[in-house]
């Protein structure tokens, strides 16, 4: 069977050990885990999760069975692709020299990276794409020198039921 | 009322039945031995290794079906929990335990006899909590003995900071609980139900694999009457054993690595397995590959995370047993087979357990003698290794929560704390521990508990000289090189008399009879030594990663047969 990324949401309780818990079930099943990313949502007290996950269709139903065994987690959900919108934000340190500054510049304007800060040796410019998109600017700003990369890990949100 | 969170405490145990809980004291948990002095109705036992207060809570629970409770102080004292906890979390057994620890504000600053209990139990305990305030105590309390003990039950540890045993608070406990997210049981599905009727009705060679579940919902008769209704073999898991009585003519008893090889075979030309209550343990599906080959699956199971985990199913019934079995016994249509129960008989009896008639003392003289004298009707516990297996293949159980053993994770030293948690639950009933001389050498120190309350426990301690089960593998699959397995043991008659037990030894077959009679006659702790002959293995056997194809029979059959049906 086929390995591939998906993407599972999850509402939690927010409480002492929730992020402990999930951390620790995908160890200990070894699951492979690419990406984790908790934050505050509409509902106080609880959280969502956006967890990306490396397996094939046997793996990614154990994994959302046990994850929905947890006593923290509310709801879980494997979120197909057609029917969410999925984002990473990245921060680029790019290295940029005076000579090479213009041409940085071009690059994250055509693929729409924002400057948030400016250095005379460096730019760093943030993103928010789909993963995908963050891997191909990262090859096209590489050979300029990619100082620091920071990413966040996918955030997704249901938008068709 | 504003009252100390010790006093919410001890009003927890008292609200959910708690008549006796199992502890050991220390600095942390001082506010909390304190009010327990206030409480002479809830019966603390004084253990003398933490270990030992987790494995009588969960003997506690197996012998009666209840919430048990186990106490520690923070540090050295919770961590002592840790193979108790992950014994019962292994066979979902309903355990409140409650921990210490050090001062709310003191917690993180690596103060004396601080541990993260919390972080440390997250992977073996059903639920936990650090109770941060006092305001918060009664709930959570409440909410611990509802998941311990609803839904697939389990150990629920509650870490409580010195300062919030003190603090006080006016909240009072809440009358419901209710956990968003957290479903006891799924409901039932009656579409599941008419696909697996309809299984059922076609079926030829269909058998049933029954698990703890049907102990724990209290559906042994439902799985009595399904196997009447339907002319079905009935096989019991491990921890299973006394789900259907074992000389039901329709009870199989237990299959896989050291089961009967009538289950195991049997299973193996089946065309439809039904598992009730049970998770497909690797020692009993052998290799997986290989299991069933012929059979359609049925699973029922409270845990939809069980169903396809292990093998792939083609029906799936969730949902709590005691609503879903006795509802599938009245959608089935009743039949027979009786050529079916012809294959097996034949396989059955060229196959019986074997207790040879042999010069030499066997172990399994000494528990078919054990069955025989207490009329297959005493509580029985086990540690782990060759003896729980002869006890499992040999003991004839009669009834749900009679038997105490550590299935899932295996634990040496369990039986005897366990037996005394039954023992403690059960006054005026006959509770035996079989050990071995490696397994009581763990926990041996709760004679001194035992003798103190004058406890009507007693053990066979089947002793060998070796760790039996390790040795036996060795012996068959390193050639002989026995690495670390010959075990050295004290004078057990030394032992039992320091620390004021009845002790009896038996080192021949003749004398058997006559041991068992003195210790059933004897009151309070009795510790019976059998000295056995070195070297006998369990059989049958399937070896670890074979298929249950191929089981290898006892050599001591009386005559070899073909056994396959």
């Amino acid at each position: 069977m086929s390995t591939t990324l998906h993407t599972i949401t999850a509402l939690v309780h927010n409480e002492s050990g929730t992020l402990n818990r999930l951390a620790s079930l995908f160890r200990r099943r070894m699951f492979s885990l690419a990406s984790l990313n908790a934050g505050d949502c509409e509902q106080e007290g609880f959280s969502r999760v956006t967890m990306v996950v490396e397996g094939d269709n046997n793996v990614l139903r154990q994994c959302v069975r046990q994850l929905d065994k947890l006593v923290d987690v509310v709801e879980v959900e494997d979120l197909p692709q057609s029917a969410s919108v999925q984002r990473e934000l990245a921060f680029f340190e790019i290295s940029a020299t005076p000579e090479s500054r213009r041409q940085v510049l071009d690059i994250a304007d055509a693929m729409r990276c924002e400057v948030v800060h400016l250095e005379p040796e460096s730019i760093t410019l943030q993103v928010s794409a789909e993963p995908t998109r963050i891997d191909h600017i990262n090859t096209l700003l590489s050979p300029f020198g990619v100082k620091q990369l920071v990413r966040s890990g996918l955030v997704a949100i249901r938008v068709k039921n | 009322m504003n009252r100390s969170g010790a006093k919410i405490v001890m009003e927890a145990l008292s609200r959910h039945g708690i008549d006796t809980f199992f502890g050991y004291p220390g600095g942390v948990v001082l506010p909390l031995y304190d009010e327990i002095l206030n409480w002479p109705e809830i019966r603390h036992i004084l253990v003398r290794h933490e270990q030992c207060a987790a494995h009588m809570a969960e003997g506690y629970a197996r012998a009666t079906g209840k919430v048990g409770v186990c106490l520690a102080t923070s540090g050295p004292g919770a961590t002592n929990l840790v193979t108790g906890i992950a014994t019962a979390m292994m066979d979902s057994i309903p355990m409140v335990c409650l921990t210490g620890n050090v001062n709310s504000w003191a917690i993180g600053t690596d103060a004396f006899q601080e541990t993260d209990i919390q972080g440390i139990t997250i992977p073996i305990t059903k639920h936990n909590y650090l109770v941060k305030n006092v305001a918060d105590l009664p709930y959570i309390l409440e909410e611990a003995f509802y998941l311990a003990n609803t839904g697939r039950k389990g150990p629920v540890l509650v870490d409580i900071p010195k300062d919030v045993f003190i603090a006080k608070t006016e909240n009072p406990f809440p009358d419901t609980i209710v956990r968003r997210g957290y479903t006891p049981s799924a409901p039932l599905n009656p579409t599941s139900f008419e696909r697996a009727a309809k299984l059922l009705a076609e079926s030829k060679q269909p058998i049933v694999i029954a698990g703890a579940g049907v102990i724990w919902s209290n559906t042994s008769s439902a799985l009595q009457e399904l196997a009447e209704k339907c002319d079905l073999p009935v096989i019991s898991t491990l921890l299973g054993l006394g789900n259907i009585p074992r000389e039901d003519p329709r009870s199989l008893g237990m299959m896989g690595m050291h089961g009967e090889v009538t289950g195991t075979l049997a299973v193996q030309d089946a065309d439809l397995v039904i598992g009730i209550g049970m998770r497909w343990d690797d020692r009993l599906t052998g290799k997986v590959a290989g299991f069933a080959p012929a059979a359609k699956i049925i699973h029922f199971d409270i845990d939809t995370s069980e169903f396809s985990k292990i093998v792939e199913t083609e029906v799936v019934i969730p949902g709590d047993l005691a609503e879903s079995l006795p509802e599938f016994v009245k959608s089935v249509a009743p039949k027979t087979n009786p050529e079916w129960w012809k294959k097996i008989r034949v396989i059955q009896e060229s196959n019986p357990i074997v207790v040879p008639d042999s010069p030499k003392f066997l172990a399994r003289h000494v528990l078919d003698e054990l069955n025989r004298s207490t009329g297959s009707d005493a509580f029985i516990s086990t540690d782990v290794g060759q003896h729980q297996m002869w006890t499992a293949q040999q003991y004839k159980f009669k009834r749900p929560y009679q038997w105490l053993s550590s299935g899932g994770l295996g634990t040496m030293g369990f039986g005897f704390p366990a037996a005394m948690g039954a023992a403690f639950a059960n006054p005026g009933s006959e509770v035996w521990a079989v050990v071995g001389d490696g397994g009581f050498q763990m926990t041996l120190q709760e004679l001194q508990t035992a003798v103190e309350n004058q406890l009507d426990v007693k053990i066979c301690l089947i002793n060998n000289g070796f760790l039996g089960m390790v040795r036996q593998w060795q012996e068959l699959f390193y050639e002989n090189r026995y690495s670390h397995v010959s075990m050295g043991s004290p004078d057990f008659g030394k032992l039992a008399d320091a620390y004021g037990a009845t002790f009896f030894r038996c080192s021949s077959r003749a004398d058997l009879a006559e041991t068992f009679e003195q210790a059933r006659k004897a009151k309070g702790p009795v510790l019976c030594e059998f000295i056995v002959e070195m070297e006998e293995n369990v059989f049958p056997m399937v070896p670890a990663g074979a298929a249950n194809d191929d089981v290898i029979s006892d050599p001591d059959l009386p005559k070899k047969q073909e056994v396959h049906a």
